[in-house]
This record gives structure tokens, C-alpha cells and sequence, in this order.
């Protein structure tokens, strides 16, 4: 018996050891590397993915078939070859919301079956890579938050995508490798039943205002916000340490929330009276189902963090990921804007008349990443106990 | 019962067949399958962490750790999280033992209520219940106070606090404890106490010095899981810590895993210090194991096990559970079920109850998906809770009872996966069957191996601890009577185990339905599951919507609970 059992606990140590070395040996190694080095140094520049600039895929052949096309033309050839295709997958990060609509009016105008995976920024980029890594043909676009597009085409996944339709895009918009389809706006915003018409703040200075202590709400991730803000203040010639101590202060008004959408609803159930920097279109959203909430008039600059798509190297309908990509960027951002979003065209959006609008920093952010989110963290944390 | 598994003794006699002398036996065969599945699962996502945390493209490092660990204000962290995490699992323990005891033990009355109650704050998803609770206990609008201000002319909740966090958590997390201790009491014989009582020993005095130290496995298992289980939530503390400055050990891995790129190795180095909990805590409860018999109480005598009669204190026994549910179960619910009633939240005032609409309901049911969504998370729930139930049922066997050495490894890795982050679960699947011949990634099946991945540990807890009871005397008549290992295994062992099997199997299965963190990574078009259309509909900030679905999930739960547990007590040990 005692022999028996042994022999049956080595047996399966090897067998477990041989399964798992057969299933994970380099390959594991360098995945995981590049996860450590890469957030070591804040870049995401690994470059073991990208195949030589030479060999070009199936999809990239496709893709060069339409450039310098234009107009119907192009427009009739691309629905010819995509319908043939019949299907279309994307991986996104909007909201299910927003991309049932836009799925669904896109399915209504061609013959293309459309499946979504939607997921967290995060999620989306993580996915991307691990499918890359392993050379699986798993999406034909990707459309999510700035940060991670950037990320994305530093793996050498995305192809350029040279349609007309870029043009139209504001100039914030137009990255290497991907193109912006809607614009995040970071704004303050208040319940109105809690801040008069007339109280509500007038510039983002002024949240800094112990008058607003313990009314306030601040969000645990929110340190692109902070850095765009950051930034223009420095262009307005106040100093780092000037800035630094507005934060603070402003934290130290705060309550400090994850989630914009719990703020959000917070904010509408009377929690709090004011969130510091939500995204316009979470606040719209409540308000059109009756939430005493608003961020208008607008605090001069809003500050816009973009969304944007790709078109995938290895895409197995790569037809369709163009035809997509070329309908969100026109007659797609009208749905977009429909659904309360700011299309990146500006079109179709009349809130935005007047409003200065500044481009958050991503690629600075991108490259400091530590230093800011280290700071955010720092300011949130330790401004805290100064205010209670 | 316990004639039952007699007389399957007595049928084994001389059903012992001859073996081929070369072909490994059926005990050889199984166990050592199950410890190659084990291995297998625990060691793939631990593999995965520790590489990306031990190592960079310049060989072996400790960089992830000065990351993880160089925050000046670290060891508030490690307080705060200890303080959170200590209070929810006394407060768990407590609750959970008390409603067991009292549900199994005695003749409490409203028991049939309270089986499927005791389970709701489970099925809840965590961020639901909190809010409920927010809007029920905050200063600035919470109900409660309301209620009670104009009475004793003070606010006296605060949610945004370290005990409203304690709350919150601990009552979230006592269904674990629940289940465990009511498997314990279940299989325990009552003639130790009833000895008790005739020699002279007051009731308490019996609970105190004879019922609980019987259960010690149950209650070490407990406390194991709830704070393991607290350290890592980030749930609550996000949203009720962080107002009151209460920052914990999770919001460092937050930041971590918020840089960009996300930076796992230091996520996974503060991964390694719950590890290091995890494997003493393992460490711990084997060594109290290892007593013997001191918890063998299910043994060659018969027991009947019979309630105790509570007698005068039965009224207020029924009055502590009525209020006990009026608090944490009705008034989140009714909460929730106001909420869904309304297109935004909004604090009850007879204009609101004029706005009340079923939309929500409509909503909920319009939603594509939906159904596909709840077959799937119906197929991985009941799956992943029979084959984890199965595979550690023979685990806890080869650690509670072979004397292979080693076997206390078994235990360890059943163990870690609780303290793999999700993301890193999934990312560490996703890599292994992105490069698997068969195609597993993009299925369910993937699904399925992460699910039975992450409630391994449950599983491991309820059964060993169910095990730690049987006397191996049962075994060893089986065997004497000639019955294979097999066969003693399969008629004897597993169905004492069952009451510890079906409690560990329920967690899993209603648990399963809320896991989001590995499935978000590794879902497919088509293969949604309904924690990723739940999470959507916060993400759309579609609050009133998701209360809809959490109150219907919560009409679904007790359905089912009611069923499994129709089901589970007929083969289980009955009380009644």
C-alpha cells in the first residue's frame, strides 16, 4: 500500500512538472519578460512581436488594394468585398450601449454579421497582445481608450489606415497606426439640487476652495486628468509647486470615489454635491433620465481624452475591418454623437461651441506613467487626513 | 445514513476481484490522477506569477518588489488591510457559526426561510450590495439614518468607515462560513454534548468547551478563506475606504495594475506576500488536522443527530434571526427593489414613488444576450462545482487520510489559486491555450478550467474539512470485508462527505455566476456569461437596471438553493 502511494505521487509530480514545462517553457519566459520590462521602463516598446516590415500579411495586401481610393467608387468596391467576407469582429472598449447601436445600425446598412468582445481598456489591450503573441487571428479592428491604442501599435500589430475619412478628424486625433473615433471630455459636474444655479464652479481653480470641503469627489485613477490640467496651468505660468499645492488642496475638499459611473450615481443621489472631473457624457446620461445632475455651463478647458480604432495586421476579414472603419469615421459619428458621445470629427455636437478644449497629454503620460500615477496617488492619499 | 454505509460493507464482502499484477491499481490510477489535475491547475497561473515576478530580460530580479513595496506609507496599508480584513472574518465567523448552530442544532424556528436567506448576500453582486448598503447607512443620504434620526436626534451609521467597511464585507462573506459550519454540525455527534449536559454543564458551557472545539477544522478553514478573501477584496474598501482615507493593501495592486503598461510583476510580488499567508494558514490547519481523532466524529457508532430543544429561548432565538434578516438581507434587498423601480436613484419622497415604472424589468429581459448569457453561467457553474467537488473530494482524502509523504503539497496547491489575482489567471490560461493544439481558447471550456481553477481552494476547504471528521474506521471495515479501495472510497467515504461535498458545491455554483475578473479576459463573442452583462450595465451606469438583475438573480438563487437543498438533504446526513 505504502509503496503504491508513493509510486502514485511520483508519478503524477512528473507528469504535472512534464505537463507544465511542455505547455509554458520559453514562450511563457518571454511573455512575461516583456510584461516586467516593459512596465519597468513605462514603455511599452518590445518589438518581439513585430513581423520584418518586408513580408507582408494577407490582410496588409488587402488593405493596400483600397489605398488612394476615394468617394462612392471606393466605397462600392470596399462593401463588395467585405459583404463577401460576411463577417466582422471587434474587440472595444465603449460601452455596450453605444456599440449595440452602432453595431446594429451597421448591420442594418450591410450584409456583414458583427461580433463584439467589450471589456476594460486594460482587458482589451492584454487580450490583443496575448493573440499576437501567439500569431491568433482573433479580431479584425480594435477601437478603445488612447493609452492602450498606443500601446497596441508599439507591438507592431495595427496597419496604418490611410482612408479619407482621417482627414475630417480633429489633428488631436490623428496618431501613428490608429485614428480617434470619439473624445472623452473630463469636466466637472454638480447635482442641482445641492449647488444653486449661480454656485456652481466657474473654473477648475476654484474646487480648490475650502468653501467646497467635503463636498467634493474625486475618482482613484483619474492622474491623466490631473497631468492635462497640470500642463495647463504651467502654460498659464503658475509653478510646479503653485500646481502641486492646488492639487493638494483641492484633494483635501475631496472624497475619493472609484468608478465614474458610481460617482456619477452618487453624485445624482445627493452623496455628493460636486464630482471634480467626470466624462461629460456619463453625466448627460443620467440627466436625460431625470438625475438632478449637469456640467453646464462647461468649466473652460474641458480637457479630451480619445478613443480610437485600428485596423489588425493579421485581420481575417480585412475588407470588413476597413469598410468599418471608414463608416464610423463618417456616418458612424453620428450615431456616436446620438448616444451622447463626442464624436472625434466635432460634428454633430452642438455643446461643444465656445468650449476651449485641450488634448490630454498621452504620449507624455504614456512615457511618465509611474511619475504621475505615483503623484495622483500621493496627492489623493495624503491630502485625505489634512481635510478630515 | 450510517446503516446505509454499513450495509454497503457488509455487500463488499468477498466482492474483492484479483488484479492483473502489472496494471496500477484503480488508487493508484485516480489519486494520482487527481494530483497531476491539481497540479496542473494551481501550478500553470503560479507558474506565471512568479516568472513575471521573479524575472526580467536581465534574469533574476527583486526589482518587482522594490515596485511593489517601496511606498513610504506601505505599512498603513498593511494595517489598514489587517484591521478590514480581521474585522470581516470575526464578523463573518461569527454569523455564519451562529446561523449554522442555530440552524442545524437546534429547534430554531423559520428554518425553512433561512437556508435560502442566509445565502442571498452571496448571489448579490459585491458592488450592488454595497451600494445598497451606501444608500442605506451613509451620513449625507442614507436611509436608515433617516429613519432613526428623529428618534434619537443623532445619526449613528456611517458606511464610510472602517467598521461600516467590516459590515459590509463580513456580512458579504458569511455565506462561506455558513456552508462550512453547517456541514460541520451536520456530521457531528451530538452524544458528546448530551454526555455534557448530564454531567451538569450549562449550555453555553457546552457550546463553549464541547461544540466548538469539535468543529476546529471548520472554523480554522473559515477564518483561512475570510481573511485571504478580505485582504484581496477591493470592492468594498474602493468605495467605502477610500472617502474616510482608508487606503489598503489592494489599492497598491490597483496602481500597479493601472500603469502603463500594467505592471504585473509588482502586482504579483504583492501577490507573493498572500501567498506566504496562505501557505501558513495551510500550514496551520494541517497540523491541527494531523491531532487524529480528536474531530473524528462520525464514526462506527450510529448517532441520530437531533436538534437541541431550545425551550424558553426558542421565541428569542426566532426574534435575533428575524432581526438579523431585517437588517441584512431585507432592507438591502428592499433597497435594491426600490431602485429598480425608479429611472434614477433618488432618496423616497412620495414624487418619486409617482415616477415608479417595471421598465428596468423590461429593460432586463429586452437585453440580447441575456438568455444566452444565464445557459452559459448555468453550464460553468454546475460544471466547475462537480468537478471541483469531485477532484477534491480524493484530494482531501490523500491529505487527511494516505500517509504518502508529501501529500500536505496536495493541500498547498489546491490552496494558491486563491491568491492568483484573476487578470493573472486569465492571462496565464489564455497564454497556455492560445498555444494548445485542441482548440480550448475561445470556447467555454476555457471558461471552465479557469472557474474550476479559482474555487479549487473552496472546494479543498469544505471537503478536507468534512474529511477531518470521518474516523477511518469506516474505511477500515470496508477494507477488511475485502472492498476495493475504490469501492470503500466511492461507498463509504463520499457519501459521509456528502454534507460537506453539497455545501462546498452550492458556494461554488452561485459564486461562479458572479466571476468576473478571469472570465472578462477569456470570454468570446458568444460565449458571454452573465457577470460580463452585469458589469456592462455598471459600466453603462445603468444602476437602476442592475438592480433589476440583481433582484431577479436573487429570485433565481433561491429557487435554486431551495432545490439543491431538497436534493443535497436527501443524500446527505438529515438533522430533522
Amino acid at each position: 500500500m505504502q509503496i503504491r502511494h508513493r509510486l502514485a505521487l511520483l508519478i503524477a509530480g512528473s507528469l504535472a512538472l512534464g505537463l507544465l514545462v511542455g505547455c509554458s517553457n520559453s514562450p511563457t519566459a518571454t511573455t512575461a519578460q516583456e510584461t516586467t520590462t516593459t512596465a519597468a521602463t513605462g514603455s511599452g516598446t518590445t518589438g518581439t512581436t513585430e513581423p520584418a516590415a518586408s513580408e507582408q500579411t494577407e490582410a496588409e495586401k488587402v488593405y493596400a488594394q483600397f489605398d488612394g481610393t476615394t468617394g462612392e467608387a471606393r466605397r462600392a468596391a470596399l462593401t463588395t468585398a467585405a459583404e463577401e467576407e460576411g463577417e466582422l469582429i471587434i474587440y472595444t472598449s465603449m460601452t455596450s450601449g453605444v456599440i449595440d447601436e452602432v453595431v446594429s445600425v451597421f448591420e442594418d446598412t450591410f450584409k456583414i454579421d458583427v461580433s463584439v468582445y467589450r471589456a476594460g481598456s486594460e482587458t482589451v489591450l492584454q487580450r490583443v497582445i496575448q493573440e499576437a503573441s501567439a500569431n491568433f487571428q482573433g479580431n479584425d479592428v480594435v477601437e478603445t481608450n488612447a493609452g492602450e491604442m498606443i500601446a497596441v501599435n508599439e507591438q507592431g500589430v495595427l496597419a496604418p489606415y490611410t482612408g479619407e475619412a482621417r482627414d475630417k478628424v480633429i489633428p488631436a486625433g490623428l496618431f501613428d497606426g490608429w485614428t480617434a473615433t470619439r473624445i472623452n471630455l473630463f469636466v466637472p459636474s454638480w447635482n442641482t439640487e445641492l449647488v444653486k444655479p449661480g454656485e456652481e464652479p466657474k473654473s477648475w481653480e476654484e474646487l480648490a476652495d475650502p468653501k467646497w470641503q467635503g463636498k467634493i469627489s474625486m475618482e482613484l485613477g483619474d492622474s491623466d486628468w490631473m497631468l492635462a490640467l497640470w500642463e495647463y496651468w504651467a502654460s498659464q505660468g503658475k509653478s510646479d509647486a503653485d500646481i502641486e499645492a492646488l492639487f493638494r488642496k483641492m484633494a483635501s475638499n475631496a472624497k475619493v470615489v472609484k468608478g465614474h459611473t458610481v460617482q456619477s450615481e452618487l453624485l445624482g443621489a445627493g452623496q455628493f454635491a460636486v464630482v471634480m472631473s467626470n466624462y461629460s457624457y456619463i453625466v448627460a446620461k443620467a440627466a436625460d433620465k431625470g438625475a438632478p445632475v449637469s456640467y453646464e455651463p462647461i468649466v473652460s478647458p474641458a480637457f479630451a481624452r480619445p478613443n480610437g480604432i485600428g485596423l489588425m495586421k493579421n485581420a481575417a476579414h480585412p475588407a470588413a475591418a476597413l469598410l468599418f472603419t471608414d463608416w464610423l469615421l463618417t456616418e458612424g459619428q453620428q450615431v456616436i454623437a446620438d448616444e451622447g458621445l463626442t464624436p472625434s470629427t466635432l460634428s454633430g455636437d452642438p455643446t461643444m461651441e465656445g468650449v476651449e478644449v485641450l488634448p490630454v497629454p498621452i504620449e507624455r503620460l504614456m512615457a511618465e506613467s509611474a511619475k504621475w500615477n505615483g503623484l495622483y496617488e500621493d496627492i489623493l492619499k495624503n491630502s485625505e487626513t489634512v481635510g478630515n | 445514513m450510517m446503516q446505509r454505509a454499513r450495509d454497503a460493507v457488509i455487500s463488499m464482502q468477498g466482492s474483492g476481484r484479483r488484479r492483473l499484477p502489472m496494471l496500477p491499481s484503480a488508487q493508484t490510477m485516480i489519486t494520482g490522477g487527481v494530483v497531476v489535475i491539481i497540479g496542473y491547475l494551481a501550478l500553470v497561473p503560479l507558474f506565471y506569477l512568479l516568472w513575471g515576478t521573479f524575472f526580467d530580460e536581465a534574469g533574476l530580479t527583486l526589482g518587482a518588489f522594490g515596485r511593489a513595496y517601496s511606498d513610504h506609507g506601505i505599512g498603513t496599508l498593511f494595517s489598514n488591510s489587517l484591521r478590514f480584513a480581521g474585522g470581516a472574518a470575526l464578523l463573518s465567523l461569527v454569523v455564519g457559526t451562529g446561523l449554522a448552530y442555530l440552524n442545524v442544532r437546534t429547534d430554531v424556528p423559520f428554518k425553512a426561510l433561512f437556508f435560502a436567506a442566509s445565502m442571498i448576500p452571496l448571489v448579490i453582486p459585491g458592488i450592488l450590495y454595497t451600494i445598497a448598503w451606501i444608500f442605506l447607512a451613509s451620513a449625507e443620504i442614507g436611509l436608515l439614518n433617516k429613519l432613526v434620526e428623529p428618534v434619537i436626534g443623532t445619526q449613528p451609521f456611517n458606511v464610510f468607515s472602517i467598521w461600516g467597511m467590516i459590515w459590509v464585507e463580513g456580512l458579504h462573506l458569511s455565506p462561506i462560513v455558513f456552508l462550512l459550519m453547517v456541514a460541520a454540525f451536520r456530521s457531528m455527534d451530538p452524544s458528546l454534548e448530551e454526555s455534557a449536559l448530564m454531567s451538569g454543564a450549562g449550555k453555553l458551557t457546552v457550546f463553549r468547551r464541547i461544540t466548538v472545539p469539535l468543529v476546529r477544522p471548520a472554523v480554522v478553514a473559515s477564518i483561512l478563506i475570510m481573511v485571504v478573501r478580505s485582504i484581496e477584496s477591493f470592492e468594498v474598501p474602493a468605495l467605502l475606504g477610500l472617502q474616510d482615507g482608508i487606503y489598503v493593501f489592494t489599492s497598491r495592486i490597483y496602481y500597479t495594475l493601472r500603469s502603463y503598461p500594467p505592471d504585473f510583476g509588482a502586482a504579483g510580488a504583492l501577490a507573493i506576500t498572500l501567498l506566504a499567508i496562505a501557505v501558513v494558514g495551510v500550514f496551520v490547519s494541517q497540523r491541527l488536522g494531523s491531532r487524529g481523532k480528536s474531530f473524528q466524529t462520525v464514526t462506527g457508532k450510529g448517532f441520530r443527530p437531533r436538534p437541541m430543544a431550545l425551550g424558553k429561548w426558542r421565541p428569542v432565538a426566532g426574534a435575533g434571526i428575524m432581526l438579523y434578516f431585517l437588517v441584512t438581507v431585507i432592507a438591502p434587498l428592499t433597497v435594491l427593489l426600490y431602485t429598480s423601480l425608479l429611472r434614477f436613484y433618488a432618496t423616497p419622497s412620495l414624487a418619486v414613488f409617482k415616477t415608479m415604472t417595471l421598465n428596468n424589468y423590461v429593460e432586463v429581459f429586452h437585453m440580447d444576450s441575456a438568455l444566452r448569457a444565464l445557459r452559459n453561467s448555468f453550464v460553468l457553474g454546475i460544471g466547475a462545482a462537480t468537478i471541483v467537488m469531485l477532484l477534491t473530494a480524493v484530494a482531501a482524502w490523500i491529505v487527511v487520510r494516505s500517509k504518502v509523504r508529501g501529500r500536505g503539497i496536495v493541500d498547498q496547491l489546491a490552496f494558491t489559486p486563491l491568491v492568483i489575482p484573476g487578470i493573472v489567471l486569465g492571462l496565464a490560461l489564455s497564454f497556455v491555450y492560445l498555444r494548445f493544439p485542441v482548440p480550448v481558447y475561445g470556447t467555454l471550456l476555457i471558461l471552465l478550467i479557469a472557474y474550476i481553477t479559482r474555487y479549487m481552494p473552496y472546494g479543498m476547504r469544505y471537503a478536507s474539512t468534512s474529511m477531518h471528521q470521518i474516523s477511518s474506521e469506516l474505511e477500515e471495515s470496508a477494507q477488511v470485508c475485502a472492498a476495493s479501495w475504490w469501492q470503500s472510497f466511492r461507498r463509504v467515504v463520499v457519501p459521509l462527505l456528502t454534507p460537506g461535498l453539497v455545501g462546498g458545491w452550492i458556494y461554488i455554483m452561485v459564486v461562479s455566476f458572479r466571476e468576473l475578473s478571469s472570465s472578462i479576459l477569456l470570454y468570446s463573442p458568444g460565449n458571454e456569461v452573465l457577470s460580463i452583462l452585469i458589469w456592462e450595465q455598471y459600466e453603462n451606469g445603468q444602476f437602476t437596471e442592475l438592480a433589476a438583475l440583481g433582484v431577479l438573480m436573487v429570485l433565481a438563487l433561491v429557487v435554486m438553493v431551495v432545490v439543491a437543498y431538497r436534493l443535497g438533504a436527501k443524500v446527505g446526513l438529515r438533522s430533522e
